[in-house]
């Protein structure tokens, strides 16, 4: 048998000039997502609350946009960076459509080098890094959710306006709470509130005692709480066994909602000071129709990580079947500048220059429910107007 | 005064679930990943009974009770079969059982946590030498205390005890002496499940109940039966107690660093002394 290298190569190309055209003719058939998720380690349950509020953004379009089946390939990463690292670069080889994901903002910054070399669009809808949509900001990555900076600015204002003159912060010891920390301690002074301490712990304490014994003996009125994952309701739970919320005006970001009180009941709630990313009784038939469909599939109410999903996933595939075409640039093109006023959040504006979700930011005060049905309410104490929050693009 | 408060619940609460752990290493020799799946299903399974029960204290015989029937059946089911496998497969085996755990508890309780309040008693704070002090912690510690000082005497003063060592030691000599050695193994195992279950039902009023919780809690109760010795009650005792008082001795300084203090802690020991620092040497003739 004779042996030709130039036979061999032109077999080659063949071979690959086919699996690319079978590729590309696939690519048609379907709409692939790659959902990069935490459902397993400190972030899991963020994960699995995100997952289940974007497959309701999918399954109320009937599974379909642009007129084929989406096909979503939900990945744990595990909450590690690497493993998120390892499956978008198997996501992306696979050919995917679009990135959904992740939860913590140090993974989704690694993510978004990745989509922005092979020019995949990346959706975010948790994590808060400001540099996602400031420095490292790309044109294939949006966020359709809050912002550091902006969670920040509304905090600043409601720590203000209770009239507190002595801050405590304990804040989760990440990348972004350190950031934080910086900006409270800069900023608090500013509106004429003394920091007294700040104490950095590591994600996924399990014991807080010793830390709140801290905030309060330090002569503090008010708490800045920002922790995350389960530690939340491991320190809002502990606090109630020394009277935290009764002794101090306790803050956080993400800290409270109707699905946090009832991991942490009503005694540690009540009094509980929170910024609200999304809220389920948002009057809307859009939210009254995803709160519906999310009762009835998962038999409990959508917290703000299942709310923000649902919210970034359905403006994302409605903006991309408004193009009408199979065309990853002309979605990003749609995306930058749409404006979503049916949001379950209220009205979003996708800023072109940065792809940060413009929009208002709500603080609340968790009080008891009336009805008796759960431990806590929320009641929104304040409303910040995204003019108050956001620097006009240049 | 509250750091030592503190640091002694964190150590007890430790103590409670890795005794279990320690139990069931000593005698079986199986590394039971699923000790922590088991004391979050107990947390879950305390809530559902002082729901239907309104009972604090029902909860704590009820759920012990349950997870002891379920180690039996786990044993009987899961592991009997593969005691003389290699390790990997019992390591292999109890994390399945963690997966199906996982999926029961969602499948029951969903993704949302739960919680439930101790007696009312137990709720509040007290005032030691002018700082607040949980009631709970208190509690914690005292029920802690109990159940070391009737683990210590059952395993090194009874009779049951002594079976129990002498099917650990050589379970061919016990078989030989008429010791059905396998119902002993299910009996410990089924108990190390019951002390899953109780330490989750206790840990239910002062932690989250949610899914995983038991993951963060076992890499603490590992560190402590590495530190104590593989399988030594009193090695599991000393350790929790060492570990509960790092974490609050660190909170109290540098919280930042409190990780680092103790699993330092940890490498430090499996460089000098791998085996445990309260391991007894093993006679070898």
């Amino acid at each position: 048998m004779s042996f030709s290298i130039s036979r061999l190569a032109r077999q080659a190309l063949l071979a690959a000039g086919l699996v690319g055209a079978c590729t590309a003719a696939h690519a048609q058939d379907t709409f692939r997502i790659a959902g990069l998720v935490p459902l397993s380690g400190a972030f899991g349950i963020l994960g699995e609350n995100m997952r289940r509020g974007a497959t309701i953004a999918i399954e109320e379009r009937g599974g379909e946009v642009l007129g084929v089946p989406i096909e979503v390939v939900w990945d744990d990463t595990e909450t590690s960076t690497q493993v998120a690292i390892q499956k978008a670069t198997k996501a992306m080889a696979r050919g995917v459509d679009m990135i959904f994901g992740e939860a913590s903002s140090t993974t989704t910054l690694a993510i978004m080098k990745l989509a922005e070399q092979r020019k995949v669009p990346h959706i975010v809808t948790l994590s808060a890094d400001d540099r996602i949509t400031g420095a490292d900001k790309s044109r294939y990555t949006f966020r359709t959710s809050n912002n550091v900076a902006m969670e920040v600015a509304a905090l600043l204002a409601f720590a203000k306006n209770q009239n507190l003159e002595k801050m405590y912060i304990v804040m989760a010891d990440y990348s972004v709470g350190r950031d934080l920390a910086k900006i409270l301690e800069t900023e608090l002074p500013k509106n004429g509130i003394e920091v007294v301490g700040t104490e950095f712990v590591p994600i996924g304490t399990s014991d807080y005692a010793i830390i709140l014994n801290k905030a309060l003996e330090s002569g503090a009125d008010g708490l800045s709480l920002v922790v995350v994952g389960a530690d939340v309701a491991t320190s809002l739970k502990q606090g109630a066994d020394v009277g935290l919320g009764e002794k101090m005006t306790v803050m956080g970001l993400m800290l409270m909602d109707e699905t946090q009180g009832m991991v942490v009941g009503e005694r540690g709630s009540v009094g509980i000071n929170s910024t609200l990313r999304y809220h389920h009784t948002q009057d809307s038939d859009r939210n009254r129709d995803f709160v519906a469909a999310f009762v009835e599939k998962y038999g409990e109410l959508p917290n703000q990580y299942a709310g923000e999903a649902y919210d970034g996933m359905s403006w994302w595939l409605d903006t991309v079947d408004a193009t009408g075409v199979f065309d990853k640039e002309a979605w990003i093109d749609a995306f930058e500048g749409s404006v979503r006023d049916s949001s379950v959040e209220g009205l979003k504006v996708m800023r072109a220059c940065d792809h940060q979700a413009e929009q208002v930011a709500l603080f609340g005060t968790a009080v008891p429910d009336p009805s008796g049905e759960l431990p806590i309410v929320m009641e929104i104490a304040e409303s910040f107007e995204a003019e108050e929050l956001f620097a006009p693009c240049e | 005064m509250a750091i030592i408060v503190v640091g002694l619940s964190i150590g007890m609460l430790i103590f409670l679930l890795a005794a279990g752990l320690t139990l069931i290493f000593g005698m079986l020799q199986v590394i039971n990943f699923a000790h922590g799946a088991l004391y979050m299903l107990g947390a879950y399974l305390a809530y559902s009974v002082a729901m239907l029960t309104g009972s604090f204290w029902l909860t704590l015989v009820i759920v012990p009770l349950m997870l002891l029937v379920l180690g039996l059946v786990i044993e009987r089911v899961t592991l009997r079969p593969i005691y003389d496998a290699d390790h990997v497969y019992q390591v292999l085996i109890t994390f399945g059982v963690v997966l199906v755990i996982d999926e029961v508890v969602r499948f029951f309780w969903g993704l949302s946590g739960r919680q439930f309040s101790p007696a009312a008693f137990l709720v509040g704070s007290i005032d030691i030498f002018g700082t607040e002090v949980s009631r709970y912690r208190v509690f914690v510690i005292v029920v802690g205390a109990i159940v070391m000082t009737a683990l210590l005497l059952g395993i090194e003063k009874s009779r049951i005890g002594l079976t129990v060592k002498a099917c650990s030691v050589n379970p061919d000599m016990a078989a030989a002496l008429g010791i059905r050695v396998e119902r002993v193994r299910m009996m410990v195992f089924a108990a190390g499940a019951g002390l899953a279950g109780f330490a989750g039902a206790i840990a239910g009023p002062m932690l989250p109940i949610q899914l995983q919780m038991g993951n963060a809690i076992l890499l603490d109760c590992f560190t402590v039966i590495i530190i104590g010795g593989l399988g030594n009650i009193r090695g599991a005792i000393v350790a929790a107690f060492v570990v509960g008082m790092s974490r609050a001795v660190g909170q109290q300084w540098a919280a930042e660093w409190v990780d680092v203090f103790t699993y330092s802690l940890l490498v430090l020991v499996l460089l000098l002394k791998p085996e445990g620092l309260f391991s007894k040497k093993e006679r070898t003739a």
